[in-house]
Parts: C-alpha cells; structure tokens; sequence
C-alpha cells in the first residue's frame, strides 16, 4: 500500500499536470476546497471529510436553489428552503431527483428547452441549425456555442441520461477522475496506455467525455474506439449481445477491429519491460482476453500492468462474470495480478467515481465533496449494511441539481473491512433495481414486439 | 357508443407526437420478415404459455335466481357483456347480488375479479366464456365487472384512456423502430377501466390488473372508487378519455387481427404476465402482505413525483435562450 508521502507526491505531480484544471485558490468554493485541498481524496480523516462536505452541499444546495428556476420551484412543493439546512442530520430533506427524471427529456427541439430547464445558471444563447436537429446536432449546439460539457450515458437502459456541465463543473468532474484514480493507483508514470472507450473527441458520451483529461496526465494514450460515436450507434455498441449480433457487417467489422488492435497492443508490451495500464469496460476487455485465449496466447506483464475497468457488464445476463472470477481471469490471460485490477463505479450523474480498492476491491466513496444514501422502498435512508437504492449529493455539480436517485441497488458499509482508508464503502456487486415494470398488458406486449421487431 | 372527453387532468404535452401508427408498425413488420416470422410462430424449444386453472368455483344457475332484466342504457346486454348469462346471474347472485347495497356488491364484485383473474391476450368472447377461464384482457375482465353489476340492477359502463407508456418505452426512444411500437401502443391500446353509477353518481373502479402484477412493478393497488390514471398510469396527453356502454368494434378488431397475426408474440406476452404475478406475490409476501405491501407503494408513489419534477422542469424552459435556423 502506499504510504502517505507517495500518494502526497502523485497529488502534487497530479496537480501541475491538471494546473489549468485548477480555479485559483482565492475563488475556492466550499466544493472547491472539498475537491482540491486534501492532497489523498480517499483518506481524509472523518471529522474533516464531514466538515468540508457540509460546508459544500450547504453551497450547492444554496447555488441551486437560488439559480435554478425549477429546482427551487421543486424545493417549495417539498417545503424546504437553504435555511432549513442546519446540520447533517438534514441533509435527507433535500429534495432528490429521480434519475428516471433526467431521462425522460424529449428529443429534437425540445430538448434544447429542457436543457435550459436543467442548468443551474447563467447560459448563453445556442443556434440550432436544421427544421429537425438530432439528438446530438442539440447537444453539439450547446457544446460549441454555449461552452458548455453536455453528455449523455450509453443508454444501456433505453435511454440516455442528459446532463449540462459548464466549464467548471466539468473541469472540476475530470480532476476528481483523476484524483481518485491517482490515490488508489500508481499507474500515473506508466508507460502506456490503452482506453477501450469511446474517445472524447468523437463522442458526448461520459464515459468518453469523463476521461478528456487522460492525454494530459498520462503517456503515449492509445483510444480503440477512436471513431465517430452517436447516441444511437453507442446503444448498439454497448448494450445487448442481441443487439451486437443484429448489428449491419460494417459495425461487426468494427468491433473485431477494435478487438484485434488491442490483442496487438497487449502482444507488443509483453515483449517489452514497459508498464501499461488499460481502462476498459469489463465486457469488451472479456473479448480481448477470448482472443488471446483462441490464439493460444498468454501475457505475463505483472506488476507492469494495471486494469481498471467501468461501466459494467452491458452484455446480456448469462455472460456476467462475479469481480473475483474476472480478476482471476485477468490473472490467468494477461498475468496481472488482482491486486493491480481496480474497478471504477461511475455514474453520469456523478462528478468523479467511486473506486475500488484494490486491497478489497470495496467500492470508495469520495466523501469530502460527496455524500451517499441508500434508499429503501420508501425512498427513506437505511442503515449501514443494507441493500437500497444508491443515491448521493454530488456538491461538484455546479450547474445541474446534483441530489439524484440513481436506478442502482447497492449496500453500504460504514468503512472497509479490507483496507484502513475512512468512509462509507459500497459492496463490490451493484445491481440495477428493479424498474417499474408492467404498466399493463399493452406494456408487455410492447417490450416482446419491442424485442421481436429488433430481432433479424 | 358515447364518446366523453374529460377535463380537469392536468396538462401533460405530449414531447413527441403520439399519432396512431398501426400503418408504419404492420409496414416495418412486413419489411421484416424475420421478425414477422418470429411474431408468428414459436421455436420448438421455446416454452409454451399454459393457461392457470381457475381460482374459484363456478356457482350452479337456479330457476328464480333475481337478476335484472331492464333495457335500459348501462343496464341491458351490450357487445360482448351480456348480464343475462345463467352464468353471469348465478355468480352475481354468489356475490350477494340483492342482498347487499349497490356499493357493497359492486366493491365485492370488483374484488372478486381484480384478485381472481389473470390477465391473457386472446380474442373477446362472452362473459360466461371469461368466467369459465378465469382470465383475460382489460376488456374480458371490465365485461365481467360491468355484467354482474348490470345483472344486479347497478348500472355500469367502460371507461378508457390512453396511458403514457414508461419513458424507457416512448419518446425518449431514439430509434424509428422503438418510437414506432411505442407509438403503437401510445394510441393503439387503450387501458379500459370500469364505471359503475351508485346513487346517481358513477365511481370508477380498475379491475384489469391483479395486485401481484401491480406489485411486480411497486405500483399502488387502485381500491374501488380509485382512479388508476395517476396512481398507476401516466395519462397521455389529449383527451383520450372515453366512456362507452358498448365495447367499440375496433377493440375486437385490433385484438382479433394481433391474434391471427401475431400469435406467438401474444403467447410469449402471456408468459411474461406469469412470470411478473409469481414475481409480485413473492413482493408481496416480503412486504407482509398486501395492506401492507399497498401502504408501502402508496408512500412511495407519494415520495417520487417524477411526473410533478417533470412538470416543474417544463414550466421552468427558457425558449428565449434556443434559436432554431432552417
């Protein structure tokens, strides 16, 4: 584990290579100084981590309730008001978004209205160009003429989640990133590295938007999926295996690339004593590691390599693998061990991630700008230990209400019970919750022509 | 058949057009024919849908048994609702027909099809024929509703709105494909509930889901007297409601051609409605039981207003900042 001194010492080489990502410091907001003080985010003693989060949510609950037209209005149908928040033991009177909420927004034109809605702020004026924008031409306008970071999640679920960053909230999402990730890992010098993800330049998605800064911090980035992604195409792409088989040959082409280039990449690093560190979402990385297996290859890069994968298993069901057997697999094919395979639970809503550690591979929160619940039923907090809704106050969010109810099932503990760092950590295995399903017979009989219709 | 259009709902955009689309649905279908083939017909190891046996016992008719007999509108035999079935009138009479109030028995009957009958996509037919099976669509079980509280001289009538559809399901759908089979259902099938008119006053009941298939989904259980739209549906934009003494024909219709056409998909969908009962008794159970599973609902219905959120975030649209060039 690395002590103190060392993880002081990335922060700080962190922070001259993100300086511009930085406000200076006599602007700090309470947020800021959640996000940018502690030199390790992930062992900040509790007392502290507690003081700096109430001072931040009580700012952006402040920030949003007072620029934001429809989250205040949403705050006086529930009665509660900036003066209300007198101690932590307040904090589950905020109001929370239902991230169901965030994806129920229209499409065409009247999205860019709904994006006005959600921003917490000033915004500039956007021109749209065409009688019927698409998805992305909206967001793209946002993007160019408004300065804005508006991105969307794969829409796994069969529906994007939009969220508006201004410059700020984004700069400040990447820097969390990255700091979270540089505590937990040592792989900022590594000498390679390969994204399995979509890159940001070619797509709106998060997951390819969240890691822009990756080029600036670390070296010789290679991106696999260095192509043109829309919100449609990232669907096909990252969802269902029925939806991959039914894709037209140029994408299935695609993917094998996409597979073959990075069987090349591992193959010409193994041969070498360079480090390498890979971020990839669990399923595509399983494809790599197939092919290497039908090759009859193995890789033994060891202590030169780290993993962190994200985003989940969008496969369907029966190809889900438990964390421990796929780490054991990473073990077998690529010859890195499980303690240099970390996993990132990120979440478009959420400014930063959490990350696991890689001693127990618990889920950590970052809890001197973020706060979790775990929501019953009822959508009331529960204990430590028990399953529940995943929810949290994102006081990074700057310009969109961070206080969202995620559609994931989680449990919480009250710290590891592997590692000695402080603070809530979330159990390895997330679930999705079950969604409200079967509205009636006419829902039913949507989703089995809905599957039949996609079928060739 | 009478139409009525109501107010007082409050106002729902629709944020893309919900226009019937049966026309583009059964093109797509036709220019698809492995997915045609698929809705047609089963694979051989594909698990068939096998009816559940009735939960009750079919009442013996006897000579003498009252039921009412009046052709009055909302009280004599309609389309496919005919009270003056032996079967009809001796399970009204098991139910307490002219022995309790109107409301009594209307609730008891409400009960006794909302907690006995399971939903199943097939062709309309009698009431007699429904209660043999003990299952049905909306229409089947608001037929039987409607029948018994005719045959026990309360009038009743159908009521039938479109419901918004999940969002997973409509206008957030991003392809042709997906808005077009929302869009089917967004206007092409219709959720029926009943109405029933007790001291001159008609009270709305929603016998067409049992609490098991509610619970699957953590919806509230509608209780008689209780508007599903709201509590349980999303009501789509427009006026959509519509009241009626006679199941329109093209109900028939549409259910009839899905059945020749589409058979299989319509068994597949009975096998989905299975799998989400047995899902939602198993809710249920875990909540300890369905007072208690409803009250859990209710309060969490109460606590995520998504539909009031997105209101709120409709009303708080600033235009002004969006320019739109051709």
């Amino acid at each position: 584990m690395a002590t103190p001194a060392e993880i002081e010492n990335r922060s700080r080489r962190l922070n001259e290579k993100l300086a511009d990502y930085i406000p200076p410091r006599e602007t700090w907001t309470p947020a800021d100084e959640a996000l940018f003080k502690p030199p390790d985010l992930l062992r900040v003693p509790l007392d502290e981590a507690q003081e700096l989060q109430f001072k931040a949510i009580k700012y952006a609950f402040t920030r949003h309730y007072t620029y934001n037209q429809f989250y205040r209005e949403y705050c006086k149908t529930k009665g509660v008001a900036p003066g209300d928040l007198k101690s932590t033991d307040d904090f589950d009177k905020i109001p929370f978004i239902p991230d169901s909420a965030l994806k129920q927004h229209p499409s065409g034109k009247d999205l860019a209205y709904w994006i006005t809605s959600i921003f917490t702020g000033d915004l500039s004026k956007v021109v749209i160009k065409g009688a019927n924008p698409t998805f992305d031409d909206v967001i793209s306008a946002f993007n160019e003429q408004a300065g804005l970071a508006v991105a969307y999640s794969s829409g796994t679920s069969g529906q994007h989640t939009v969220l508006p960053r201004d410059m700020k909230t984004f700069l400040s999402a990447e820097y969390a990133m990255a700091k979270i990730m540089t505590c937990m890992s040592d792989d900022l010098l590594a000498d390679h590295s390969l994204l399995l993800v979509p890159k940001h330049t070619q797509s709106n998605l998060w997951i390819a938007k969240g890691l822009t800064y990756q080029s600036e911090v670390y070296n010789d980035v290679c991106y696999t999926l260095d192509f043109e992604i829309s919100a449609d195409l990232a669907r096909k792409a990252m969802t269902s295996e029925d939806q991959r088989e039914s894709a037209p040959p140029s994408a299935e082409a695609r993917g094998r690339i996409i597979v073959e280039n990075a069987v090349k990449w591992f193959k010409r690093y193994d041969k070498t004593k360079d480090t390498i560190r890979v971020i990839s979402p669990p399923f595509l990385l399983s494809q790599i590691m197939d092919e290497l297996e039908r090759e009859g290859q193995q890789c033994e890069f060891g202590e030169r390599g780290t993993i962190i994968t994200g985003g989940g298993w969008k496969m369907s069901d029966d190809k889900h693998v438990a964390p421990e057997d796929f780490r054991k697999r990473i073990a077998e094919v690529l010859g890195i061990p499980e303690t240099r395979c970390t996993e990132m639970y990120v979440l478009t809503e959420m400014n930063g991630h959490n990350h696991s550690c890689p001693e127990g591979h618990y889920f950590h929160v970052p809890h001197t700008y973020l706060k979790p619940f775990v929501l019953d039923r009822n959508f009331m907090p529960v204990g430590y230990d028990e399953s529940g809704r995943f929810a949290f106050i994102d006081t990074l969010a700057g310009s969109y209400p961070g206080f969202i109810i995620t559609g994931d099932e989680v449990r919480m503990l009250e710290h590891c019970p592997v590692c000695d760092r402080p603070g809530s950590v979330l159990d390895p295995v997330i679930k999705r919750t079950a969604s409200a399903e079967g509205r009636g017979c006419s829902t039913v009989l949507q989703k089995v022509l809905d599957r039949e219709l996609e079928a060739k | 058949m009478i139409e009525m259009n109501e107010q007082g709902f409050p106002s729902q955009e629709a944020s893309t057009p919900t226009g019937l689309a049966l026309g583009p649905v059964i093109r797509k279908m036709l220019a698809n024919p492995g997915a045609l083939k698929k809705m047609r017909m089963m694979d051989p190891d594909e698990e068939r849908y096998v009816r559940p046996p009735r939960e009750y016992d079919l009442p013996a008719y006897r000579q003498g048994m009252k039921y009412c007999k009046s052709n009055e509108k909302y009280l004599r035999p309609t389309r496919w609702c005919n009270p003056r079935e032996p079967l009809v009138i001796a399970m009204a009479n098991e139910l307490g027909a002219y022995e309790l109030s109107d409301w009594e028995f209307a609730e008891a009957a409400f009960w006794f099809v909302k907690t006995k009958f399971i939903a199943e996509f097939l062709a309309l037919n009698s009431v007699s024929d429904s209660l043999r099976r003990g299952t049905g669509t909306c229409m089947h079980m608001n037929s039987v509703w409607v029948a018994l509280c005719r045959a026990a001289g309360i009038k009743a009538r159908y009521k039938s709105f479109n419901m918004m559809l999940p969002s997973s399901l409509t206008t957030v759908a991003k392809t042709e494909r997906d808005r077009t089979t929302a869009n089917m259902f967004n206007r092409g099938m219709p959720e029926i509930e009943g109405e029933i008119c007790i001291d001159g006053k008609w009270v709305v009941g929603h016998v067409a889901m049992r609490p098991e298939y509610l619970a699957c989904g953590y919806l509230p259980i509608p209780r008689f007297g209780e508007d599903a739209i709201g509590l349980t549906f999303p009501l789509a934009p427009g006026a959509t409601i519509k009241r009626y003494e006679s199941i329109p024909l093209w109900m028939w219709f549409v259910v009839k051609a899905m059945m020749s056409f589409i058979p299989a998909s319509m068994g597949r969908a009975n096998l989905t409605i299975l799998g989400a009962l047995l899902k939602g008794s198993q809710v249920i159970e875990e909540a300890g039981g369905l007072e208690a599973y409803d009250r859990a609902a209710r309060s969490k219905s109460e606590s995520l207003p998504v539909d009031e959120i997105l209101r709120t975030m409709k009303a708080a649209m600033r235009p002004e900042l969006v320019e739109f060039e051709a």
